[in-house]
């Protein structure tokens, strides 16, 4: 294994919890397998495309063909009249006066309201005893469109005479965004910038551009939709946050929350693209109205269409610098294409203008950052969330600067790099370590790939092993190796205010003869290891071996978004705060029983371990099978990280950010100038991760965020023609890494705990996919020398023709 | 997916007979393509006549030195056959750099052959398109067309032709057998395909109810020298594999005493049907194997290229790819 | 008219259909054996989730009519283990943490039992190099990321996949000798 854990080696106290290890086997630290590994390699996990029920009918959407129009009349009659259809829907059939939803702002139309604003939206349901069928009927829907004018990105939506998309807006920015078609605008302001300028020996600017990235999760949206007797609903989804579904659908159905049963099926990643609801309300309203079953599975081509997007950006920036690399102030204003509905655009913004900066000190900035209400694709959370489009450009910037300067870019970086104590622009100190130029240090110092990679032993050029493999022309004499370097910032948890929490419920009993915990969240488990990560706490507090994961649902508290890095700290926490409920009763019920036997039940401090009660020296005073007879102790709890405030909408400043996250790459990249391919020979990454609870997750966390980065840099960009239509939603068109584009990922890991945090520990799943982008550009630009303001990197944009 | 008929006769001519007589009828080897664009909905076929179990599996040495390879034969099994790999590496190596292994297995020869051109726009069931649906215009032209054709489209149509084994038979100057209700021809494989023009509903020039039994490749051109025939593949893609060529050449290129004694250029990726490049060939042939002679030669043949707004760069990618490509073969012989 | 009478070897099972002749071998797979372990990634071909093997060759069971399989032996991701064992691949999977949400691995598993049996073969990949001699392709790290590309993994495991299918295709090697 290429990973290396590491000890304290900066600042940063290890929490009390922390100083004594655990006997107990499977407990946090430990590389333990995920305990549906075997079901998932034998194909038995069931996933929510998997689920099927006696009866059932297929549901299918049918979807705008225009980015923006008018519906002047819809004919449902043919597709009815159909053999085997059982229900078709439109906006007029939905039950209540709740007929929109969304993450933010409620602007979604459940079904087209008379008005379609983005290619694909969904205007009618067909539910029907075959997939095909409710397809064919579907495609008998008559719907008489009139096309209205597009707006299309920044000058078409500000207009003067730009259509308004959203006329009768009552969100909370509403009243502060300077034009209606601006979804939300986050200025920061510190310090001076102009005045700071002056003092600026080089001036950098630059304009970048990132395209629409997709999660293209492997599993396409699904669930199955199952009325209940009691008029209520069961839901079998596959989702990332099954209480915000659930809030959002409830209201459109008309019931009450009690009477929407979710339960998570199996999930076939995320990424993001399941934050926001998908065919959730149209499978329960197909089976309200049928009284059936009704399952829905997109198919690829509707899966580009069924979820947000990462917000393709423009962004402008200036930086200023002394002589001697110190960056004297930063401008920047970033534009996010939002598309046609807000999804968590105000939260990207937020993000996008807070992060803005990057992991360094400058004290005078001038931010501004906006999402756009456009007819395109809406675009909304996907893994890096606001932070991947600024970190392209900050760190563009800061190898424009080193160049300017004459200064190697990692030293440019350490330079100016942020350490704890420092000040955001939001005005907030960084609480908690932030070793950003240790991890430029660690990855600057790994070993580089040998030179010539693709040269046989006997001198010659393997062609295979050119970028290109063997389409590549030269014999190696055309190829030219580039190094180039990055590293971002991310925050962790939920932010502005926001009241995030977790639940857990944990119930510990005796089950044939051992002690036995069940936890019980509504984390959803999307690949990112959650539930192994919950067992080893359990085991790890409870001091058990055997710990079963009870499937998640809404029959316990929320746990909040499987995003923003968070839950192994907010579920992870909520799970060790409600094991720890759970041992108090535990030792409150052995000081009962046995509590005269022995006096350290009154003096010592007690834990629970390998099935054991022990002093914290070591003693052992009862079987915990002992201590519970046949209780059984049941507690559910919720549990918050501490609160932040929401930015000044002018000023930007406000303790806006839980925690922050750090990773730092190196690409080594080699270009064929002369055909513009590239092939990266390595992408290592050091990350500081707070405390691994499990080094093999947290390594494969790290793994797939710089692969996505990876993709991001050379292949992966959504086509939206000017006409805002989607040109490419399929796997042939939309390219994802394969196995041969990743390059080996050596990751060096550091852990300096975070006090505030559960074990110390920090949020890591996204923080790798900012930087992986900017360092293969940044590679790419050294062995070119090409200016490469744009991802994706295109043939075309290396061969310069 | 439209409801059709099945079935699979026991004979070739069985199969000629049910195709001929139903105007909705196409033949189904691997299905790879047909099937794919059968879900799209941009083909709706009545009845699937299935030829994969048809006698045309055999890939057999000829009397004059050549190769006659079933059209069925699966690409992978082509490309692992020893005889190709001995004497004709380019075509596997185009077989190899297509689709994906488990692609490579399933589709035939024959299939390969005739697979659709690609766009965006034809694939896409609720956009307009003339190949799709005459008539209806070609949004692509104005649209997405980074990989599209520049070289022989027409007003109605900029499709591209994909295969990479189409390509490399083309350098080999392949023949194709085919069988048919008017009784058996052949056809150099280049001639096989037409360009958009104003049918671009038609890719090729088979009649309904024709059937591809073979492709046959003359016996490799070998270099005074040497026995190892001079010929190769190379493919320009977005991704490093499991994608279609931006762009593609197959060259074969014998030098004898520092001149052109025999060359043959094929293009892929630049229009609807693999590109012979004639012109090229011609100005070549007996001229010395110099750099400078490749660069004129290929810039000829790309002169008549017509770029859009995006596609331009193809032109470029074309002439390295190719002049590199013959440099590197001359280097060799 | 439209459907057809086939009968398939599904995981050593003998199965008799009547089946509407658009059915793919995935969906008979999915839909009429409640077989679910193969998956739906894309549905044309591009993804590689649904990849089975058929007569001992991986294919994308998407594109293939199942009615055109008649007589076929098909073994899917369920058809690997015996209850006694997981096959060697799919040990190496978990042991490798080779997959995290999982939905591509039955895919993934399929293919590279298919990728080890060409190999040893002696099939060439795109990166095999033309004057190796014939004979069984040793699968080292190159030759593995080239035959297992058409096995897309958007959780990005690929490092891990490489590591779980060298080990694999060693404990088949040992096997088979």
């Amino acid at each position: 294994m290429g990973t290396q854990m590491r000890g304290t080696a900066a600042p940063g106290r290890t929490p009390t919890s922390l100083s004594r290890r655990s006997r107990t086997k499977g407990g946090i630290g430990e590389s333990t397998l995920r305990p549906d590994g075997t079901l998932k390699v034998i194909g038995e996990f069931a996933y929510s495309s998997d689920l099927w029920h006696e009866d059932m009918l297929w549901g299918f959407t049918l979807r705008s063909p225009h980015p923006h129009a008018r519906i002047t009349s819809i004919d449902i009659s043919k597709a009815l009249a159909q053999a085997g259809v059982h229900a078709v829907l439109t906006h007029d059939d939905l039950p209540t006066a709740h007929t929109q939803y969304g993450l933010e702002y409620t602007d979604t139309p459940v079904l087209a309201d008379g008005v379609v604003r983005h290619h694909g939206e969904p205007v009618a349901l067909v539910a029907a005893d075959h997939p095909e069928t409710a397809r064919r009927a579907a495609a008998k829907i008559k719907v008489d469109y009139e096309p209205l004018p597009v707006v299309h990105d920044e000058a078409s939506a500000l207009a003067d005479d730009a259509p308004i998309l959203h006329p009768n807006r009552d969100d909370h920015h509403a009243g502060h965004v300077p034009h209606p078609n601006i979804v939300h605008r986050q200025p920061i302001i510190r310090g001076n910038a102009a005045e700071a300028a002056k003092r600026a020996d080089v001036i950098v600017t630059g304009e970048y551009e990132v395209g629409m990235q997709d999660q293209a999760f492997l599993g396409p949206e699904s669930g199955l939709a199952v009325p209940a007797e009691d008029g209520g609903i069961d839901l079998y989804i596959a989702t990332q946050w099954l209480h915000s579904d659930l809030r959002q659908i409830a209201p459109v159905l008309g019931l009450p929350e009690e009477k929407v049963r979710m339960t998570l099926s199996g999930v076939g990643g995320a990424f993001g693209g399941r934050e926001d609801l998908s065919m959730q309300i149209h499978a329960c309203l197909l089976a309200l109205r049928t009284g059936k079953p009704v399952k829905i599975v997109y198919n690829r081509f509707e899966s580009f269409f069924g979820h947000v997007h990462r917000h393709p950006a423009k962004l402008w920036y200036e930086h200023g610098a002394t002589k001697d690399g110190k960056i004297t102030h930063m401008k920047c204003r970033i534009v996010l294409d939002g598309g046609a509905y807000a999804s968590s655009s105000p939260a990207v913004v937020g993000n996008a203008s807070s992060l803005s900066v990057g992991p360094y000190v400058v004290d005078d900035v001038e931010i501004e950052a906006l999402a756009l209400y456009t007819n395109n694709p809406p675009c909304g959370a996907m893994r890096g969330f606001g932070a991947v489009q600024a970190c392209f450009a900050y760190e563009s910037q800061m190898d424009k600067l080193a160049e300017k300067l004459g200064m190697d870019p990692v030293e440019f970086r350490q330079k100016n790099a942020m350490s704890q104590g420092a000040i955001m622009p939001t005005g907030q100190i960084v609480d908690s370590p932030a070793p950003v130029a240790e991890l430029l240090r660690l990855i600057k110092a790994m070993p580089l790939p040998p030179e010539k990679q693709w040269e046989t032993a006997r001198g010659a050029a393997d062609v295979r092993a050119l970028p290109g493999g063997l389409s590549n022309t030269t014999h190696g004499e055309g190829v030219v190796r580039g190094v180039g370097y990055a590293v971002g910032i991310k925050n962790v948890g939920f932010s502005e205010g926001f009241d995030d929490y977790s639940t857990a419920r944990v119930q510990l009993q005796v089950i044939g003869g051992e002690p036995v915990a069940t936890v019980h969240t509504a984390m959803a488990e999307v690949g990112q290891g959650g539930i192994t990560v919950n067992a080893q706490i359990a085991r790890t507090e409870l001091g058990v071996t055997q710990v079963v994961i009870h499937p998640a649902d809404t029959q316990v508290g929320s746990a909040g978004s499987t995003s923003a890095s968070r839950q192994t700290y907010m579920t992870g926490g909520a799970v060790k705060n409600a094991c720890e409920a759970i041992r108090e009763k535990v030792l409150e019920t052995g000081r009962r029983k046995f509590g005269t036997y022995h006096p350290a039940w009154a003096t010592a401090e007690l834990l629970l371990e390998d099935g054991k009660v022990v002093t914290d020296s070591d003693e052992p005073l009862a079987d915990l099978v002992d201590v519970l007879g046949d209780e059984v102790i049941d507690i559910e709890l919720q549990w918050r990280h501490r609160p932040t405030e929401a930015f000044d909408p002018v000023t930007g400043q406000g303790f806006g950010h839980v925690q922050y996250s750090f990773a730092a790459h190196r690409a080594v990249v080699e270009v064929d100038t002369e055909l513009g391919l590239v092939k990266v020979i390595e992408l290592a990454c050091a990350q500081d991760v707070g405390k691994a609870l499990n080094p093999l997750s947290v390594k494969g966390q790290i793994h797939g965020a710089t692969v996505q980065g990876l993709g991001l840099a050379v292949m992966e960009e959504i086509i939206v023609a000017k006409d805002a239509k989607v040109c490419n939603p399929s796997f042939t068109d939309y390219l994802i890494p394969t196995i041969l584009d990743t390059p080996a990922i050596p990751v060096e890991v550091l852990e300096l705990a975070d006090e505030h945090a559960p074990y110390g520990l920090r949020g890591i799943g996204e923080a790798p996919t900012l930087s992986s982008t900017p360092a293969v550009v940044a590679a790419i630009r050294a062995a070119t020398g090409l200016p490469l303001v744009r991802v994706p990197v295109r043939p075309e944009h290396i061969t310069g023709t | 997916m439209k409801t059709f008929r099945y079935e699979r006769p026991a004979d070739p001519a069985a199969a000629v007979t049910l195709v001929a007589g139903t105007p909705g009828a196409r033949y189904l080897a691997g299905g790879t393509n047909l099937v794919d664009l059968m879900k799209l909905g941009v083909e709706t076929p009545e009845l699937l006549v299935d030829v994969s179990r048809l006698p045309f599996g055999e890939v057999e040495e000829t009397d004059t030195g050549g190769l006659r390879i079933g059209a069925a034969v699966r690409g992978s099994r082509l490309a692992a056959h020893l005889l190709v790999r001995e004497r004709y590496p380019a075509l596997s190596q185009a077989l190899l750099s297509g689709a994906s292994a488990q692609l490579r297995n399933a589709a035939t020869i024959g299939g390969n052959l005739l697979q659709r051109t690609r766009c965006l726009y034809f694939q896409d069931v609720s956009k307009p398109c003339n190949k799709r649906r005459p008539g209806s215009g070609c949004p692509a032209r104005e649209g997405a067309h980074r990989d599209l054709a520049v070289l022989g489209a027409s007003e109605h149509c900029i499709a591209t032709n994909t295969s990479d084994l189409a390509v490399a038979l083309a350098a080999l100057d392949a023949t194709v057998h085919l069988t048919g209700p008017a009784g058996v021809r052949s056809l150099p494989l280049t001639d096989l395909y037409r360009l958009p023009g104003d049918e671009p509903e038609r890719d090729t020039v088979l009649r309904h109810g024709e059937l591809i039994t073979s492709v046959e490749l003359p016996p490799p051109p070998h270099s005074a020298r040497s026995r190892a025939p001079l010929m190769v593949y190379r493919k320009v893609r977005d991704r490093a594999s499991y994608a279609f060529a931006l762009v593609s050449v197959a060259a074969v290129l014998d030098v004898r005493d520092a001149a052109v004694h025999e060359v043959r250029l094929a293009f892929g990726g630049l229009a609807a049907r693999p590109w012979r490049a004639r012109e090229a060939e011609q100005a070549l042939q007996g001229r010395p194997a110099t750099e400078e002679a490749f660069v004129e030669a290929v810039r000829t043949e790309l002169s008549a290229c017509r770029p859009l707004r995006e596609n331009g760069y193809k032109l470029a990618l074309a002439e390295r790819l190719a002049v590199a490509v013959l440099a590197d073969l001359a280097g060799q012989g | 008219m439209g459907r057809t009478a086939v009968t398939l070897e599904i995981n050593a099972q003998s199965c008799a259909f009547d089946l509407d002749n658009r059915t793919t071998l995935l969906d008979a797979l999915r839909e009429h054996l409640g077989l679910t372990g193969t998956k739906k990634g894309c549905d044309h071909g591009q993804c590689g989730a649904c990849t089975v093997l058929v007569d001992g060759m991986r294919m994308n069971s998407c594109l293939l009519l199942a009615v055109a399989l008649d007589g076929a032996q098909i073994i899917t991701v369920e058809g690997l283990s015996s209850d006694a064992a997981l096959h060697p691949v799919q040990q190496a999977f978990i042991d490798h943490d080779a997959f995290q949400c999982g939905y591509c691995t039955p895919g993934q598993i399929c293919s590279a039992i298919g990728a080890i049996t060409e190999a040893a073969s002696g099939w060439p990949s795109a990166v095999t190099p033309q004057e190796r001699p014939l004979g069984p392709v040793p699968l080292t790290a190159p030759e593995i990321r080239e035959r297992m590309s058409g096995n897309l993994c958007r959780c990005g495991a690929y490092v891990n996949i490489v590591n779980a299918v060298t080990e694999a295709a060693e404990a088949v090697g040992e096997a088979a000798r």
